[in-house]
């Protein structure tokens, strides 16, 4: 039977994946905004506990993350039902933002001291000065490695399938079997993963073109809104 | 307003601050003058607490720095501080740089920190750049608007810390010439500097440090015309 026959299944596994890249991206980005910034904290033990949960979870293969989260969350609180999309979803999340909390942590080491010294001189508090001096300076350095991390994250979420969930990967090795054209079927899965991929690498080429543009990488200045209209091949003048 | 007693600090082994006193009355400009390495911005870095100091008493509009309980913050709030390198925030405009503490830390509405911006930007010359963003501006502009920056904060003091050596020296005036009129309206100060012209004209008194102590003390008369010390008048003899 020809693959086309399992559109809807495949399809249908398309948005579990597509589901768990949109809670992966957003939860973990927030997640690890919240601990990159605490590594920046005034506070040693929260310092220590970011710096301890960021070097734990980047040492460790995501899908042992899967697995503890599946097995481990029903245990932690048996009250609460979890599916396994909500187990993959908050793994993803734990994943990402290690990750994330990372790139903020070097985004932030990236602001020149002086920064720091005139907010604290003018007698902002540390959350201040983070928020309102530090961050918006340091989102240049921060994008660059959030893309990468978005592009492994959509594929990482293949692991999900290791708990039962029916997602791209897990859905193409069933279409697979069952229409006896594997190759066609993961074909089908990989265009798809290629197709989620390929704006996101898209976005962080064109930031990485507007950083450029804007001739600086690190020293900033205003978004120049006609840069929006640019057209993307202009070349990068080796910015890398 | 400002009383300093047997003001030291080190660096590990190196002592930077071997015991600095001095007493700066509401309304007294002083000019701390001397070598490089002297200890002079140390001292006056110690006076906002951008930097601790290991002995010694420090007074500062009634907070007791070295009181385990100062609040730092409110010690800041009450000083202004002007940088060598002027440290605006590259991110916001100007007028954005000179609101910013007044709405984060003194709570005032926008629009009457915006008013009183516009103010400050008059009176430094430069209310025609409130759009702009600091990279578009010289030294000498930027150092302005730090001026005003720390102004809106109205501090009882104001600390410079060589504000005008990064400038280039066309630029030089403009600085000068804002710090004049601030003196002229009886404003406390602590400068920092190497402009000899200046202090010779501006300050009420002049402290030369060296070696981390202050070595003399006087008018700019007694210091330029009579200094008592050979390190005073080998230090004098180079810079004129």
């Amino acid at each position: 039977m020809s693959i086309f026959h399992y559109t809807d299944s495949l399809l249908r596994a398309a948005v579990m994946t597509l589901k768990l890249c949109a809670f992966g991206a957003v939860a973990g980005t927030a997640w690890g905004l919240v601990v990159g910034l605490l590594r920046a904290s005034s506070f040693r033990p929260l310092r220590w506990l970011a710096a301890l949960y960021t070097s734990v979870l980047r040492g460790v293969p995501i899908l042992i993350v899967l697995l503890f989260t599946y097995y481990g969350l029903p245990l932690a609180m048996p009250n609460l039902r979890f599916s396994a999309y909500i187990c993959g979803a908050i793994g993803l999340t734990l994943f990402v933002g290690a990750y994330v909390a990372e790139a903020v942590r070097g985004g932030l080491e990236s602001v020149p001291t002086g920064q720091t010294e005139a907010a604290q001189a003018l007698g902002l508090s540390n959350f201040q000065r983070l928020r309102l001096v530090m961050l918006p300076q340091a989102v240049r350095v921060i994008v660059p490695p959030w893309i990468g991390i978005l592009l492994a994250l959509v594929k990482e979420t293949s692991l999900v399938s290791v708990v039962g969930l029916v997602e791209l990967t897990r859905a193409g090795r069933v279409v697979g079997q069952e229409s006896n054209n594997t190759l066609a079927a993961f074909a089908l899965v990989a265009l798809v993963y290629f197709v989620i991929c390929w704006p996101i690498g898209q976005f962080g080429r064109w930031y990485e073109h507007r950083l450029a543009a804007s001739g600086l990488r690190t020293v900033h200045e205003p978004a120049v809104s006609n840069l929006l209209g640019e057209d993307a091949e202009v070349p990068t003048g080796g910015a890398a | 307003m400002i009383r300093v007693e047997g003001l030291t600090k080190s660096y590990g082994a190196h002592q930077v601050l071997k015991g600095v006193s001095c007493e700066i009355a509401k309304g007294e400009v002083v000019c701390v003058i001397g070598p490089s390495g002297s200890g002079k911005s140390t001292f006056l870095r110690c006076l906002n607490m951008l930097e601790t100091f290991d002995g010694g008493t420090v007074v500062v509009n009634g907070h007791d720095l070295s009181a385990r309980s100062v609040d730092a913050r409110a010690v800041r709030r009450e000083v202004g501080m002007v940088f060598q390198h002027f440290n605006l925030f590259p991110h916001l405009r100007v007028v954005d740089n000179i609101t910013l503490a007044p709405v984060h830390v003194s709570k005032k509405s926008k629009g009457v920190s915006e008013a009183n911006a516009m103010e400050l930007l008059e009176r430094v010359g430069l209310a025609d750049k409130a759009r702009v963003f600091p990279k578009s501006l010289s030294g000498g502009q930027q150092q302005r608007v730090a001026i005003a920056r720390a102004l809106a904060m109205e501090p009882v003091a104001m600390l410079f810390d060589e504000p005008t050596s990064a400038l280039d020296p066309e630029t030089v005036d403009d600085v000068l010439q804002v710090m004049r009129r601030l003196a002229d309206d009886g404003m406390t100060m602590v400068v920092v500097s190497h402009e000899m012209g200046f202090t010779r004209d501006v300050a009420d008194r002049v402290l030369f440090m060296d070696h981390g102590v202050v070595i003399e003390e006087g008018t700019p008369e007694q210091v330029f015309g009579n200094p008592q010390h050979d390190r005073t008048r080998a230090f004098l003899r180079r810079v004129s």
